[in-house]
């Protein structure tokens, strides 16, 4: 089967770009291997959080003195600007309702109540973006009975940390009780499948509106709405004070709604995608490769013109430890690593690790190499470029998305 | 040491990859709309780690899964959750006796010998009120349901009367294995991939042997019958594809799934010597299109608007792309993806009276997308989706081989591939 571009996983990168490219007119397949971390999302997108361990206010002025080899330096650090606008502006039409400014990072609240700088966050989070002038002054936390996915005592405690007053209010309503009945599958995501109908949310809002009545602002916790913003919506009309979601433990549903929503918008424009299937390998023909194989699609191999890869780190597999070596199973393409096992990590898990810095190595038009030679037709985008570190710089999306949106630039220039 | 403790952390149906991150739980059908079901990751790879210690363990709300598979298609690890659900619900009811609504159910072929012979009286009486309150309440077989009419002549009959002789003539040949539904119920199916098969210049036969493929006894326990007929009709299709040198074809995603993957899997039926040679007949016809090897012309003036649907089965295979880039070739055809939902009937499990209103509410979901839709029909490659979205959206479903059969320009086929 042909393709002008294949792209091998299906996260927030490898959406963008085959958004990007089906809106241009290509014919595009996204192969994905199951469900991405975007399910482990919280409801923001981070673009540059943090430089050895300091908060990042302004991620443009502080990208243009990044090192070399990490992927922005790559894209232009004069380039960053426009091209997170433009994604921006892609989420949007995708449906999804968010705001921010790569200008000037807001702040966002994580499970634990830790703020941690953020370049987008969905609108009906909660967002602040001035930690010394803070949104109000007391805050209801609304807490599920029986729901574990949210450490209620933490977050409240983070909360207060900033200088909130707060409440915490548990509530529940007979959908909710039902759902207790199997107490290991009491997620978020099954909450928000629960929480769907008119009268269901109407017995939401009841017990907010009878128990949170002193808050200026409500939180409620992150289990409405896994297809869009609608159930938030009908939420808030029904609810007198104004009402803001938190983020929850995973899997989350603001990371599957905008799954959702991409994968939606990407098939409406016409894109393939091949859920559930795995790249296993590829066809070379000297500098370029002609095709990938598929688990599934077995002996019809996917030619294209135009490869990307976008399989993700190795907690997606798209890249792979051993006892000896780091490799890139799908296409044996060059990894930037350390020879040495023994450097790969340092003691105590809370320490930055070496090994999250690497990744594929790429040229300067993030294309791959193999065997020190450059693949032509080959990018690479996300988190399995080499040179970042999405845990403690807070890059990960940002490196997602732009240079999903600049590899998309690149291929349209190819003839 | 190092090597050797990687091979040794493989583990059956990948279950110690597991990390416990719920993925699966979010994409169960089964999960989303009853409290009672402890969903995938419970019901799979943890509950497995207690029955493993002891089989008492075994939870009985297991027989609420669907076997749909979307939790592995959907896992990131690679775990084959479903099967470990299956091989527990296997272990638990081995030696004891299915229902006889469950047999009559899942004997899908017994069932249609006798009906065809007396379909009008068959029809007829299983769409009375009277004969559905009856299955309803003894059978409990649901009273909503409407069983799939039954045809009065089998494809069997008809292909053997009316097209079985010409079929040596041509240059290729193929073996179909038509399966329950286009026997029993709708032979027009077969009719129609026996007229695009012959347009192409491929001879279209039947297997030696063959037997419902099983899945329905699987579904419904008899495990013993569903090894015996699957060796069956594995024997004919090895002769098939050995003796003859002709490729098997199907037009059914889940008999297509059941004879490829559940066959070893859940009834250690050997089948790696002819796996990739059975073949959904989307797959297969557009490989040769995408080789070069035939051309399909289509009417001109031809127009509708359609939603295929993926069916569980054929999501798990991962073939939805061959039957809707198939699709995309006729001109004039405006199709629309729906998003992947299961519709619910999975197989049998809808029929039961204790499922009906779960089979409904899991369905929900795509009934409302394809009302959305604003289409005049659906297609699928499944009958039972058929039959499920039918009954619930009054719309008329198809198989993309009965739609390329529809729209296809024969006479012009034909002479594009240079038949006689």
């Amino acid at each position: 089967m042909r393709m002008d571009t294949v792209i091998i996983g299906g996260g927030l990168s490898g959406l963008s770009c085959g958004i990007a490219l089906a809106k241009r007119g290509k014919r595009v397949a996204i192969v994905s291997s199951g469900q991405s971390t975007m399910l482990f999302n919280g409801g923001s997108l981070e673009l540059l959080g943090n430089i050895d361990g300091k908060a990042v206010t302004a991620p443009l002025d502080a990208i243009v003195t990044l090192p070399q080899n990490h992927p922005y330096s790559k894209i232009g650090a004069d380039r960053i600007a426009s091209l997170a606008d433009r994604a921006k502006l892609l989420l949007n039409d995708s449906g999804i309702n968010m705001e921010g400014n790569v200008a000037a990072n807001h702040w966002r609240i994580t499970p634990m109540g830790v703020a941690k700088p953020a370049w987008l966050t969905l609108n009906d989070h909660l967002r602040i973006d001035d930690l010394s002038n803070l949104p109000a002054k007391r805050l209801a936390l609304m807490s599920i009975r029986g729901y574990l996915d949210q450490p209620n005592a933490m977050l409240a405690q983070g909360l207060r940390d900033l200088g909130f007053e707060v409440d915490v209010i548990e509530f529940t309503t007979d959908d909710i009780t039902a759902l207790r009945r199997s107490p290991s599958e009491m997620r978020a995501t099954s909450l928000a499948k629960r929480l769907v109908s008119k009268n269901a949310l109407q017995r939401v809002a009841d017990q907010i509106n009878s128990l949170a009545t002193q808050a200026d602002i409500v939180l409620l916790p992150s289990v409405l709405g896994q297809n869009d913003d609608t159930d938030f919506q009908m939420l808030q009309s029904m609810v007198k004070k104004p009402l803001r979601l938190v983020a929850t433990l995973p899997p989350s549903v603001a990371g599957m709604r905008m799954m959702t929503q991409l994968r939606h918008y990407f098939r409406m424009l016409g894109g393939n995608y091949l859920m559930g299937d795995t790249a296993v390998s590829g066809t070379f023909d000297g500098d370029r490769l002609t095709a990938i194989t598929t688990a599934k699609l077995a002996d019809m191999p996917l030619k294209a013109d135009q490869f990307v890869l976008a399989s993700g780190s190795f907690i997606s597999r798209g890249l792979v430890a051993d006892y000896e070596r780091i490799y890139e199973p799908v296409l044996g393409v060059d990894v930037d690593d350390d020879s040495n096992p023994d450097s790969w990590t340092s003691f105590g898990v809370l320490q930055p690790q070496a090994y999250s810095r690497f990744g594929v190595a790429t040229d300067d038009k993030l294309r791959c190499l193999k065997q020190g030679k450059t693949i032509s037709n080959l990018h690479a985008i996300g988190s399995i470029l080499s040179g970042h570190d999405a845990v403690k710089m807070g890059d990960a999306n940002g490196v997602s998305m732009l240079t999903a949106l600049a590899v998309v630039d690149h291929i349209m220039e190819t003839k | 040491m190092a090597e050797r403790m990687q091979i040794c952390n493989l583990s059956e149906n990948n279950f110690e990859q597991c990390t416990k991150c719920s993925i699966c739980t979010t994409v169960c059908p089964v999960a989303a709309v009853a409290t009672d079901y402890p969903g995938p990751k419970q019901a799979g790879p943890d509950g497995e780690r207690y029955r493993l210690k002891d089989p008492a363990y075994f939870d009985k709300a297991l027989k609420l899964c669907l076997n749909c598979k979307r939790c592995e298609v959907a896992c990131p690890s690679g775990v084959h959750i479903a099967d470990i659900i299956q091989h527990a619900r296997m272990r638990a009811t081995e030696g004891k006796r299915a229902s006889l609504r469950d047999t009559m159910l899942a004997n899908t072929d017994l069932l249609g010998t006798v009906a065809n012979r007396v379909a009008p009286i068959a029809n007829a009486t299983l769409g009375l009120s009277p004969t559905k309150l009856v299955m309803h309440s003894v059978m409990a077989i649901d009273k909503h349901r409407t069983f799939p009419a039954y045809s009065r002549q089998k494809f069997t009959t008809w292909f053997k009367r009316h097209a079985a002789k010409s079929q040596d003539a041509y240059a290729h040949h193929v073996s179909y294995f038509h399966g329950c539904y286009v026997n029993y119920n709708f032979p027009k199916l077969g009719q129609d991939l026996v007229k695009l098969m012959n347009a192409v210049g491929y001879g279209v036969h039947l297997l030696d042997k063959e037997q419902c493929c099983g899945v329905a006894l699987i579904a419904n326990g008899l495990y013993k019958q569903a090894k015996r007929q699957g060796r069956t009709n594995i024997d004919s299709i090895r002769k098939s594809v050995n003796r003859d040198k002709r490729p098997v074809l199907t037009t059914s995603s889940s008999c297509t799934f059941n004879m490829r993957d559940e066959y070893p899997s859940m009834l250690g039926i050997e089948n790696e010597d002819v796996r990739a040679s059975i073949n959904l007949a989307t797959r297969f016809i557009y490989n040769l299109v995408d080789e070069g090897e035939i051309k399909l012309i289509f009417k001109q003036n031809y127009k509708r608007r359609l939603a295929y649907h993926t069916a569980c089965h054929m999501q798990r295979m991962g073939w939805q792309l061959f039957s809707m880039e198939l699709l995309r070739m006729i001109p004039g055809l405006d199709l629309v993806e729906l998003e992947q939902n299961c519709c619910g009937i999975s197989g049998t499990y809808g029929f039961k009276k204790e499922n009906y209103e779960r089979s409904q509410a899991i369905g929900a979901t795509l009934f409302k997308d394809i009302e959305q839709a604003h289409v005049e029909a659906v297609t699928t490659d499944c009958e039972t989706c058929k039959w499920q979205i039918e009954m619930t959206t009054g719309l008329p479903v198809e198989n993309p081989i009965s739609v390329l059969a529809d729209a296809l320009d024969v006479e012009a086929t034909r002479q594009a591939n240079k038949i006689k």
